[in-house]
C-alpha cells in the first residue's frame, strides 16, 4: 500500500491514518481532537497554493494548516 | 461542601451560554472556538448559598497543549477536589469527540456532572442519544439541556450536588478512544439521512472555488448592509431627532446666554452663520453628542448587528480557512481573522482576542496590524460622514491605503521578527441558527458597552479641549508641531490639535477636522493619518497589557514611523 500525506490525496477521498509525523506535541494535540493512528477521515477540501486542508473525522470538521497536513500520513482504503 | 463550580468543555460547546443561564451574568458567546478569552465569574444560589461559578476557556483535554487549556487546568487544581463541582459541558451533536475530556475528568477524580448541551440541535441532525444508558456507563449524572432556550438548566442545578469524586485508573488517550468507541456504540443512534441544504452549504463554504465566491458575496453584502442600516438610522431617526427636536430646543435655551462667553464657548461652541451647526460648533452639548449619537452610534448598531449574525451562524472560521494562505505570508494564520474582524468594531476587543493566537510573535504582529491598519467603527463612521460626500473614491482610498499598509507591514514583520508562527489547526463548527432574541441580547450588550465607554470620554474630552482652546493653551503645542504637520503632511496648523486628540478618541479627532475647511485631499490625508497613527488611549492600555512594556514601545515606534512616512508620501503624491 502506498503511503501518502493528506496533502497528496484528492478531495472527497476516504483514508485511514497511518502515522503522524512532527513530534509528540502535534500528535498529542490531534489525538485530543480525535485524529489519531487508525482513524478514518475524509478529506473535504484543499485550498490551493499551500493553503489549509479541511478534513472530517467522525463528526468533527477540522482545518489543518498545510504544514500539519503534510505530516499526516495516510493510506487509501 | 461545594465552594466553587467550574464549567469546562471542548471549545464552542456553549459553555458561556450555560454560564449566563446559571448566573444571570451576560457574557459574549459566538459560534466559533475561543470566544472566552477572559475567565468569567458569577454566582449561583444553591440551597440558599451563593456559590462562585467559573467559566473556563475551552479545552480538548486535560493535558495542556494551548495557553487557554493551561489556564483551565491550573484553575481546576486551585481547590481540593472535595470543595468543587465540575460541570462538563458536552456538545450532543458531537458526543464522541467530547467524551475524551469527560473520561479524563472522571479518571482524575473530579466530581463531575455532565451537561449534554444542544440537545435540540442533535435531534435535528439525526443524532439520538440514550442519556440514561450514558449515565449508567459513566457513573456520573448526565443531564440533557438546551442552554439557548433554558431547557434542562433547572435540573442541572438540582443535580450538581450529586457530583462525587470517583477516580479511575489512568489510561492513555489511545485506550480512551477505544473505550469511547464502545460507549458510543451503546448510547448513540445515528439516523441515516441525506445531506441537508445546511450541510451542503457547510461544505461549499470551505471548498476553494465555491468558498471564495461565497466569501466575496458575503463580505460585499455585509458591507452594503452595514452602510444601508447605518445610513437608514441616520437619515430616518437620529438626524431628524437632532435637527427637528434637539436643535430648536438648544437654540431657545442658549439664546439667553451671551455668545463668545466662557460657558457658551464650552457648551454650545461657535455659531455658524448665527445657528448651531452640529458638525462644526464643537460644543459639549452640540458636536459632542452629535458625533457619538448621531454619526457613530448608527454604524455601531449596524456593524455589530452584522458581525453578531455572522458570528452566531458560524461563518467566521470558514473565512479563516480561506484566508489562511494570505495571512500566512504575514506571519499569522487563518484564525487571525477573528481578532481583525473584532478590531473593525473596536480595537480593544480585537487586541484582547489576539489571545486566540498561540505564539507571542503572532500576537505582536496581529496587535500591531490591528492598531495601524484596522480602523474602528467610530472612526469609519466619521470617515464616511466626512469624506462620503466627496464620493466613494476618497473613502475607498482610505481603505486601500490601510489594506496595503497591513500587507506590507505584515510581510516585513514576518521577515524581521525572530521565531516562527505555528500552523493553523482549527475546528470548523457547523452552521447554527440561534434564536433572534440571542442576537438582540448580544447587540444590546455590545451597544451598551460602547455607550458606557465612549460617552463620558467624549463629553469630558470635548469639555477639556474647549477649555484649552478658550485659554489658547494649544497654541504652544501647535506652534511646535506646525512645521511637521504643515511641511510634511500639507495640513494647516490647526490640524495639530485634531491629531493630538486622536489619542483620546479617533471619532472626536475626525470631528475636529470638520470645521477647518480642508480640501477633500487634505481631509483624506488627515483621516488616513488618524487611522494609522497613535492608537487611542483605551487601545494603548490593552496594548500595554497584552504586549508588555517592550512590545508596546516597539509597536508604538512602528506606528509613529509609518504615520510620518505615509503622511509625507500622500502629501507629496496627491497634494503637489
Amino acid at each position: 500500500m502506498k503511503k501518502l500525506s493528506l496533502v497528496q490525496i484528492k478531495a472527497n477521498e476516504k483514508v485511514r491514518i497511518l502515522e503522524i509525523l512532527g513530534g509528540s506535541n502535534l500528535e498529542c494535540k490531534l489525538l485530543s481532537m480525535g485524529v489519531y493512528k487508525g482513524k478514518h477521515v475524509v478529506k473535504l477540501s484543499h485550498i490551493g497554493l499551500r493553503g489549509p486542508v479541511v478534513i472530517k473525522a467522525g463528526r468533527t470538521i477540522l482545518a489543518l494548516g498545510h504544514g500539519v497536513a503534510e505530516k499526516i500520513i495516510v493510506e487509501r482504503e | 461542601m461545594i465552594k466553587k463550580i467550574y464549567l469546562i468543555g471542548n471549545p464552542n460547546v456553549g459553555k458561556s451560554v450555560v454560564f449566563s443561564r446559571l448566573t444571570g451574568v451576560q457574557v459574549i458567546s459566538s459560534n466559533y472556538p475561543g470566544t472566552t478569552v477572559e475567565i468569567a465569574k458569577g454566582y449561583l444560589s444553591l440551597d440558599n448559598q451563593k456559590i462562585e461559578v467559573v467559566d473556563l476557556p475551552g479545552a480538548y483535554s486535560l493535558d495542556p497543549s494551548s495557553a487557554a487549556e493551561e489556564v483551565a487546568v491550573s484553575l481546576l487544581k486551585e481547590l481540593p477536589k472535595e470543595e468543587i463541582a465540575v460541570i462538563n459541558i458536552v456538545d450532543s451533536t458531537n458526543l464522541e469527540r467530547n467524551l475524551l475530556l469527560t473520561l479524563q475528568l472522571i479518571e482524575h477524580g473530579f466530581p463531575v456532572v455532565v451537561c449534554m448541551n444542544m440537545c435540540d440541535d442533535a435531534g435535528h441532525r439525526g443524532v439520538h442519544i440514550d442519556f440514561v444508558k450514558l449515565e449508567d456507563l459513566l457513573k456520573v449524572p448526565v443531564i440533557p439541556t438546551c442552554a439557548l432556550t433554558g431547557v434542562g438548566i433547572k435540573l442541572l442545578t438540582e443535580r450538581i450536588k450529586e457530583a462525587v469524586s470517583a477516580p479511575n485508573e489512568r489510561i492513555t488517550h489511545q485506550a480512551r478512544w477505544v473505550e469511547i468507541g464502545k460507549i458510543i456504540e451503546k448510547v448513540q443512534y445515528l439516523e441515516h439521512r441525506h445531506h441537508t441544504f445546511r450541510e451542503i452549504m457547510e461544505d461549499a463554504s470551505v471548498r476553494p472555488v465555491t468558498g471564495l465566491l461565497m466569501a466575496g458575496a458575503i463580505i460585499y453584502a455585509a458591507f452594503k448592509i452595514v452602510r444601508f442600516i447605518g445610513e437608514g438610522i441616520i437619515n430616518h431617526i437620529t438626524d431628524p431627532v437632532f435637527i427637528n427636536i434637539y436643535q430648536p430646543l438648544l437654540e431657545k435655551l442658549s439664546s439667553r446666554w451671551q455668545e463668545k462667553s466662557f460657558w457658551f464657548h464650552l457648551l454650545i461652541g461657535d455659531l455658524i452663520d448665527g445657528r448651531i451647526d452640529f458638525k462644526q460648533s464643537l460644543g459639549v452639548l452640540t458636536t459632542a453628542p452629535y458625533i457619538e449619537l448621531g454619526m457613530v452610534l448608527p454604524y455601531v448598531v449596524s456593524f455589530y448587528f452584522i458581525l453578531s449574525l455572522l458570528e452566531d451562524i458560524g461563518y467566521l472560521p470558514r473565512l479563516a480557512v480561506l484566508l489562511d494562505n494570505l495571512l500566512h505570508r504575514l506571519g499569522l494564520h487563518g484564525y487571525a481573522v477573528i481578532p481583525v474582524l473584532l478590531g473593525f468594531g473596536c480595537n480593544v476587543p480585537g487586541i484582547l482576542s489576539t489571545r486566540v493566537l498561540e505564539s507571542k510573535r503572532e500576537r505582536f504582529i496581529a496587535a500591531t496590524i490591528i492598531s495601524i491598519g484596522v480602523p474602528c467603527v467610530p472612526l469609519q463612521a466619521m470617515i464616511f460622514g466626512l469624506l462620503g460626500k466627496f464620493g466613494g473614491f476618497y473613502v475607498s482610498g482610505v481603505y486601500l491605503v490601510l489594506f496595503s499598509l497591513v500587507i506590507i507591514l505584515g510581510i516585513i514583520l514576518n521577515r524581521l521578527l525572530s521565531g516562527y508562527s505555528p500552523e493553523f489547526l482549527l475546528e470548523i463548527p457547523p452552521y447554527r441558527f440561534p434564536p433572534l432574541f440571542m442576537l438582540w441580547k448580544k447587540l444590546y450588550f455590545r451597544i451598551k458597552g460602547f455607550l458606557i465607554e465612549a460617552m463620558p470620554v467624549v463629553l469630558l474630552g470635548v469639555l477639556f479641549i474647549n477649555i484649552l482652546l478658550y485659554f489658547k493653551l494649544f497654541d504652544f503645542v501647535t506652534s511646535i508641531f506646525a512645521p511637521i504637520v504643515n511641511g510634511l503632511f500639507g495640513l494647516p496648523k490647526e490640524a495639530v490639535v485634531a491629531l493630538a486628540i486622536g489619542f483620546l478618541r479617533k471619532d472626536v479627532a475626525v470631528g475636529m477636522l470638520m470645521p477647518l475647511g480642508l480640501s477633500p485631499n487634505q481631509l483624506f490625508i488627515g483621516a488616513t493619518l488618524l487611522a494609522i497613527s497613535f492608537p487611542c488611549v483605551a487601545t494603548f492600555v490593552v496594548l500595554a497589557k497584552e504586549l508588555g512594556f517592550k512590545g508596546l514601545i516597539k509597536s508604538t515606534s512602528i506606528m509613529l514611523g509609518i504615520s510620518v512616512i505615509v503622511g509625507a508620501l500622500l502629501h507629496f503624491t496627491i497634494l503637489r
